[in-house]
């Protein structure tokens, strides 16, 4: 999408920031193949859009405009159509990420149990705010509502895991443990290159 | 009827319908945004609260929203309770916190859903202090305008767009306080009603981009009643006009909407809407040409081109008086062609002059022949010509060889309704009212049966559940299959290849079947066979059924069904006039030509051998074009919005149109010209007294009823120009017009009187009758705290209802006359390795000649192009984009190949009246050779 759709807390990025990255018009036939297995769920082929946007962002670590054009051929929907929904869900990127999306709970419980102070520690820690990732690509810093575990605020989602009772000194433990993970030479596969 | 109270008055109201609904059908001002008369309720903007109480008892009650909640017999209402009102204003402190301030600088001011609400709430004091979200807008095309700022979130545009007409472009991307209403990247609108969102739209995200080039506030533009004259349907438009400011012409700013119940409801086509602007294009005339007899030193003209000169009005009409004094001495002869595009009354004026044996239609005998046949079936009483309203209540319709998004636009809009009946259905069946627009349209299953049999299909494609390409002639004979197996013919012994017998069969026993069976064909693929097959289908389901059965029949231009009365079948088509000229050695001959371009109705050659025949042509019109070429002399024409007169529609309705504005330069009336020319002869015959005598409009359409009885409700369509309101004429202006002296102070301060109206009992100015209540020929559709277009509930009988006052509709008188057992048969010639058949397809922007000069409309009008199917151009070597070179007789033309999968084999499909293609247009359905372009040509992008 030509940048006409801005999100208070995402601002665009530069390309270079996230590694190669190299863009892929077609989808591949992985893609395609995980893609078939979803209709036999839905009543109609539209109405997959939504897990293909999930199959492509698996694959390529977001949806970039090829992407979504790739995806709309392939299931004939309206490009503007998937756009819809590629825009309604938060975990759908429609710019590129880095490898480990930070996702801090922003809501009631939370910000009682002092958010906002662990925000400012972790935009410190990695030097970027909301929105951003950092200079190396590992992470990207985001604000979500409530992700349902408020007898254990503050809490945090990276990726998938959740990190819950977070304190100063569990963030940064966080964080190392993923910085080091990714670390170079460390042999680990880069998500987004299968 | 349920009995409902409201802040403790009763009223009744009409079943089935919300709260909402029934309150402004009540004149109750309650505020909405998301309903739409139209579209029916959502919800989303929470703008309708009203308190509901469970009884009498009960004094605390419970906010409900309006438009949700269905009226309930007994039903106790406040629409006045504080905790209302405070609601209804909280919802627009709410809105207003991301809305900009900017109403001063914003083109929906002055009629601005948003502003009207906003006061109605009381909401006049903002505490927000903090900062707005902002949006970054779009680039949408030549036509809307995109601000994001201003949207309140309504989702209104969305379901138009989306629900209503089909478009999938336009969507509400991202979410919360983010949402955004626009397409996936910049670029142009692609539904062709995308035009309607600048009045869907409640604030001024969407606004119209032509009317920006000339802007001024709703306030300050005259309008009136009039007709879109870009297709035969007969939309009902408000055109807006206002003097330039500068000394130079009024300009016609804009057109919007004007409410007919029975033909375009709520919504224009994107032709319609900006099509207005040829009035105001450079090729307009606007002054008296004369040829000029001195050779022009390095003239680009072409032989037998006329170079032309301005003359004063005076000296041009002497000329044409001439002219006619000759005729009365037997000197000369006269002969006039007449239009499809101009209005009964020029065409009967030109009749009378020429004497009905001299008049021409100025159609190809086909085109003419055509007309006839529509006329011949509409005359069977067993047949009907549904309106918009009919038709969006078929439940089973039959396209015959109409790419109705392109030949007839809002027609398709109603199809398109007509395909959710099925769904409606389902909805009454499990109770869901109808006006509940969201549960409705969740409702899963098939839509209601469209079959499409033609040559090409745009809008509708995807609510046709089955599609049949093919050539006009074999889709004759598909549909006379239709009709016979109706009729109770065995389909096995019928000559139709399996497929085609069965999907005969389905679609005979879907019609059969119906409850509202609609059959929908016309003229544009320029086949008879079809327009026969059509009015077999339909009488074979009449006599099935016993009641009449509705066929629409789409004509090509706004008064082409009015003209074709004029003449007895056979008779005053250009063929005909070609024999007539080409007979024997006769006086010196004068053609006039009304309002028409001949080169757009038959080959140029023909052409040719007519105008060459004539020792002088007059010509009357309002844009240049080929004809005005080869005119000696040349009268500015009104165009629609300039005057007055009626067109009769595809269905034969009667339809007059109103002056908005007085043309500039020396434009009038072609009919005025005439009687002109007339009372300037010195020596007056009888018949040409009367032509001098008509003063107004009106008088000539007297005339024409009193001559063709066929045209009798002329006299009943609209008032006479002394018809007064409490001594008063209709106010063209509103009570705010601006600017009466300054508008003119470069020039003069004095206040210039106002243009008289010898037409209609209307005035070009602020005095008079302002109220849209108080009669239909007020089309500044307005109401106190109601100043956008919204206010058209407050003069409608019920919501959604005909206009108040609103009489007819009016058809025109015909004898009724049962259509002839017609056998269709296959007349198509083989096709040869040669020559492909020419196939007529239409553009929405490009086909229709006046719109085609609107600056926005021409700015995407695409190239001269053909559609070719995929096997034919892999059999020829065609590539997609490639120009190749098309030959008919003697003439030829480059054009953009595209390749298609619709496209029957062994055909071309070829724009009809594209610019660069109109005199191609007339030989279609024809056959043509395609060629290669020499290399050297193929350099060139056009
Ligand atoms: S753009 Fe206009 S119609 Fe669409 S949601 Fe916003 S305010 Fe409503
Ligand atoms: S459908 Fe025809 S009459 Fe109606 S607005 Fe469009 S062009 Fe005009
Ligand atoms: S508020 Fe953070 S998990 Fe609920
Ligand atoms: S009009 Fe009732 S909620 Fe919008």
């Amino acid at each position: 999408m030509s940048s006409i759709f801005e999100p208070e807390v995402v601002e665009v990025m530069e390309h270079s920031k996230s590694g190669p990255n190299r863009i892929e018009t077609r989808l591949s036939s992985k893609e395609k193949e995980e893609i078939d297995r979803e209709f036999s769920h839905y009543e109609d082929k539209a109405s997959v859009g939504l897990e293909a946007l999930r199959i492509v962002q698996k694959h390529r670590g977001w949806v970039s405009d090829e992407s979504l054009q790739a995806v709309s051929a392939y299931l004939n929907i309206p490009i503007a159509q998937l756009e819809s929904v590629a825009t309604y869900f938060q975990l759908i990127f429609r710019q590129p990420v880095g490898k480990e999306v930070i996702f801090l709970c922003k809501s009631a419980s939370c910000w009682i149990m002092g958010c906002n102070r662990l925000q400012k520690k972790i935009e410190e820690k990695l030097q970027i705010k909301p929105g951003e990732t950092t200079e190396d690509g590992i992470f990207t810093l985001l604000e979500t509502p409530c992700l349902g575990d408020c007898d254990r605020a503050p809490v945090m989602m990276i990726g998938e895991e959740m990190h819950r009772n977070l304190t100063d000194s569990s963030i940064d433990e966080i964080i190392e443990n993923k910085t080091l993970y990714h670390a170079e030479g460390s042999g680990h596969a880069d998500q987004s290159a299968d | 009827m349920p009995t409902i109270t409201i802040d403790g008055e009763q009223y009744q109201v009409d079943d089935d319908q919300n709260l909402l609904s029934a309150c402004l059908a009540q004149g109750i001002n309650l505020p909405y945004f998301c309903w739409h008369p139209a579209m029916g309720s959502v919800g989303a903007c929470r703008q309708c609260a009203v308190v509901e109480y469970r009884d009498a008892e009960d004094q605390r009650g419970r906010l409900v929203m309006g438009c949700m909640t269905p009226v309930r017999d007994g039903g106790i209402y406040s629409v006045n309770a504080e905790n209302a009102r405070e609601f209804r204003g909280g919802i627009i402190e709410d809105l207003m916190t991301n809305h900009p301030h900017d109403c001063p600088v914003c083109e929906e001011g002055g009629e601005c859903h948003l502003q009207d609400m906003t006061e109605m709430t009381g909401h006049t004091n903002r505490r927000y202090r903090g900062s707005k979200r902002t949006h970054r807008n779009q680039y949408l095309g030549p036509f809307i305008n995109h601000e994001m700022n201003r949207c309140i979130a309504c989702y209104r545009c969305t379901r138009f767009y989306r629900d209503y007409a089909g478009g999938d472009d336009l969507q509400p991307l991202g979410r919360n306080n983010q949402v955004y209403f626009g397409r996936q990247r910049d670029g142009m609108l692609e539904n062709g009603f995308s035009g309607n969102l600048v009045e869907v739209c409640p604030t001024g995200v969407f606004t119209d981009k032509t009317f920006s080039e000339h802007f001024v506030r709703k306030w300050d533009l005259q309008s009136a009643p009039s007709i879109c004259e870009h297709c035969a349907v007969g939309c009902n438009t408000a055109p807006g006009a206002r003097e330039a400011g500068n000394g130079q012409d009024a300009l016609l700013r804009r057109v919007v909407n004007l409410y007919n119940r029975d033909i375009n409801g709520y919504f224009l086509c994107d032709r319609g809407r900006f099509g207005y602007d040829y009035v105001n294009s450079d090729a307009r005339i606007k002054k008296v040409l004369a040829a000029r007899g001195d050779e022009m030193i390095g003239s680009t003209a072409g032989a037998g081109d006329r170079v032309h000169g301005e003359v004063h009005p005076r000296e041009g009409v002497q000329k044409f008086a001439e002219i006619l004094a000759a005729v009365q001495r037997g000197q000369r002869r006269l002969i006039g062609i007449g239009s499809t595009r101009s209005s009964l009354e020029n065409n009967f004026a030109l009749r009378q002059l020429v004497g009905g044996g001299n008049f021409y239609s100025g159609l190809s005998a086909r085109d003419l022949e055509l007309l006839h046949l529509v006329d011949r079936v509409q005359r069977d009483d067993r047949i009907h010509s549904p309106s918009t309203p009919d038709i969006e209540n078929a439940d089973a319709i039959l396209i015959l060889g109409e790419d109705l998004d392109n030949t007839a636009p809002r027609i398709s809009l109603a199809v398109r309704q007509a395909a959710r009946n099925r769904q409606k259905q389902q909805a009454k069946k499990l109770k869901i009212p109808l006006w509940q627009d969201a549960s409705v349209r969740q409702l899963r299953g098939e839509h209601s049966p469209v079959f499409f049999a033609g040559t090409e299909i745009s809008g509708l494609a995807d609510v046709a559940n089955a599609t049949l390409f093919d050539a006009p002639g074999q889709i004759a004979l598909f549909a006379d299959a239709i009709a016979q197996l109706i009729q109770g013919s065995d389909a096995a012994a019928m000559d139709l290849a399996a497929d085609r017998r069965e999907l005969a069969m389905r679609t005979a026993d879907t019609l059969l079947a119906a409850k509202n069976p609609l059959i929908i064909s016309g003229c544009s693929s320029r086949y008879g066979d079809l327009i026969r097959g059509a009015g077999k289908v339909a009488t074979a389901i009449a006599n099935r059924t016993a009641t009449n059965c509705a066929l629409y029949l789409a004509c090509p231009e706004v008064n082409s069904l009015g003209l074709a009365q004029f003449f007895s079948p056979g008779r005053g088509h250009l063929e005909q006039l070609t024999q007539e000229l080409h007979g024997k050695e006769r006086d010196p001959l004068t053609l006039v030509v009304l309002e028409n371009d001949l080169y757009r109705r038959a080959d140029p050659q023909t052409v040719e051998r007519i105008l060459s025949c004539a020792d002088e042509v007059i010509l009357l019109d309002s844009l240049l074009n080929s004809t005005v070429k080869r005119a000696d002399l040349i009268f500015p024409a009104a165009a629609t919005a300039e005057s007055q007169g009626s067109y009769i529609n595809s269905n034969g309705q009667t339809q007059r149109f109103y002056a908005v504005y007085e043309g500039g330069g020396y434009i009038q009336e072609s009919w005025r010209w005439l009687a002109d020319a007339a009372s300037f002869c010195e020596q007056i015959t009888a018949d040409l007294s009367v032509i001098a005598a008509w003063q107004h409009s009106m008088d000539l359409s007297e005339a024409v009823a009193a001559e063709f009885p066929t045209f009798e409700a002329l006299e009943k369509v609209g008032p006479d120009e002394d018809y007064r309101i409490d001594g008063l004429k209709v106010a063209r202006q509103g009570h705010r017009y601006s600017g009466r002296t300054a508008v003119r102070a470069k020039a003069e301060v004095a206040e210039f009187p106002p243009h008289l109206d010898p037409d209609a009992p209307m005035a070009f100015s602020m005095e008079g009758i302002q109220s849209p209540g108080a009669t239909p020929l007020s089309a500044n559709i307005w109401s106190p705290g109601w100043n956008s277009n919204q206010s058209i509930f407050k003069f409608q009988q019920g919501i959604g209802g005909a206009r108040k006052g609103a009489k007819g509709p009016f058809k025109i008188r015909r004898q009724s006359q049962s259509i002839p057992d017609w056998t269709i048969s296959a007349a198509e010639p083989e096709q040869d390795e040669e020559q492909l058949i020419t196939l007529p397809i239409y553009r929405m922007f490009g086909s229709d000649e006046l719109s085609a000069s609107a600056a926005a409309i021409a700015s995407v009008i695409e190239v001269p192009f053909a559609l070719i199917n995929r096997a034919d151009a892999e059999r020829l070597g065609v590539q997609p984009s490639q120009l190749w070179r098309l030959h008919t007789d003697g003439n030829s033309y480059s054009l953009r190949m595209h390749v298609s999968d619709t496209q029957p084999p062994g055909t071309l499909g070829v724009p009809c009246g594209l610019p660069g293609l109109e005199a191609v247009s007339s030989q279609l359905p024809g056959r043509a050779q395609l060629k290669p372009l020499p290399a050297t040509e193929t350099g060139e992008t056009p």
